[in-house]
């Protein structure tokens, strides 16, 4: 079982996507914004990142940037949860370094499949 | 004095890319530009505009910043997957909450991402949910819990509701100043509401059932890229 980072601004997304992380065994560790998730990830490290983009504070795109300047998370798989769903934006997100783009709504399944995927 | 009618896809420019699709027209009586939302749609500008739209057990939720001047309105309901399913989905999570906070979600970023305030200073307004359909689950109900335990979730407080009851409801709102008008449609035949209604429930559910798409950026066949 993984660590997994949760990164996002609304707690009621939080609450769904930990609630389905830890019935799947997973643990979870939670962040409201890039900030606090880098911080997070500057004192732990975890085997996934999953992180909101538009987000008070810092983007997901700029903690995408900012973990992938990090030599623990240089490898790590970052997926992106979002209601963002134009071409440009999720390029976007690939330059900077996501692993993969998931468009909200929230499916407990297609996320734990895409988990599963990317962990290996 | 004659109303002088202004074409108003002049003004698409001046909207959001997200919403220069949408049409509007003038209403010369309230003297603004007029834009009309159906459910599942939302509308959000920075400009002094008028939304519209007629609820019947679907909700709409005008949210404001009072320091940028931003504003907007949604208008959806629940997928109401239970009737059809157990109370919870495979890993106990409905589709409810989930469809029910994207199309909060997708309000509230439109909002922040030009120019609001914190999520915590927005100024509330909830309307609908009315019971107008007969022999079925109050579905109305369900969509007021929904929200008010959304809001409560979020930390967002409410400044004002119009909601239940057994009427649809004809509202606009103003975001420049956060003024609302309600009118109750007592006179009028419910069925047109509860047709459109149905339909826009049966498409929810699919894209409820689906969930967003997912893109993967490189080869995960074994495990890494």
């Amino acid at each position: 079982m993984a660590t997994i980072l949760i990164v996002d601004d609304s707690a009621s997304m939080r609450q769904m996507v930990e609630f389905t992380l830890k019935e799947a065994g997973h643990q979870v560790m939670v962040a409201e914004d890039g900030v606090m998730a880098l911080n997070l990830a500057k004192g732990a490290t975890s085997d996934l990142v999953i992180t909101d983009v538009n987000m008070p504070n810092m983007d997901g795109i700029t903690l995408i940037r900012e973990l992938r300047a990090l030599p623990a998370y240089k490898f790590t798989p970052i997926l992106t949860l979002t209601t963002e769903s134009t071409t440009d934006k999720k390029m976007e997100g690939k330059d900077a370094g996501a692993t993969g783009w998931i468009v909200k709504p929230f499916n407990p399944e297609k996320l734990l499949a895409t988990v599963n995927k990317v962990l290996g | 004095m004659a109303a002088v009618l202004r074409p108003s896809r002049q003004l698409n420019h001046l909207r959001w890319p997200e919403f220069t699709h949408m049409n509007s027209y003038w209403d010369p009586v309230q003297n603004v530009e007029v834009v009309r939302i159906l459910a599942g749609e939302y509308y959000a500008t920075h400009r002094h505009e008028m939304i519209t739209t007629v609820l019947g057990s679907c909700i709409s939720v005008c949210i404001r910043d009072r320091i940028a001047n931003i504003g907007g309105m949604n208008h959806f309901m629940l997928p109401m997957e239970r009737e059809g399913r157990e109370n919870s989905g495979a890993h106990g999570l409905s589709a409810d909450a989930a469809y029910g906070s994207y199309a909060m979600e997708r309000l509230v970023n439109c909002i922040l991402k030009y120019g609001g305030c914190r999520r915590e200073q927005l100024e509330i307004k909830i309307f609908g949910g009315g019971r107008i359909m007969n022999g079925m689950a109050d579905i109305g109900l369900q969509n007021i819990a929904f929200i008010r335990a959304y809001l409560r979730t979020e930390g967002l407080t409410l400044a004002a509701e119009d909601v239940g009851g057994d009427c649809p409801r004809r509202m606009a709102y103003f975001p420049a100043t956060g003024k609302v008008l309600v009118k109750r449609l007592r006179n009028i035949r419910n069925e047109t509401i509860v047709q459109q209604e149905t339909a826009y429930l049966a498409n929810l559910r699919r894209e409820a059932t689906q969930g967003g798409e997912v893109e993967l950026f490189g080869d995960f066949t074994h495990g890494r890229r």
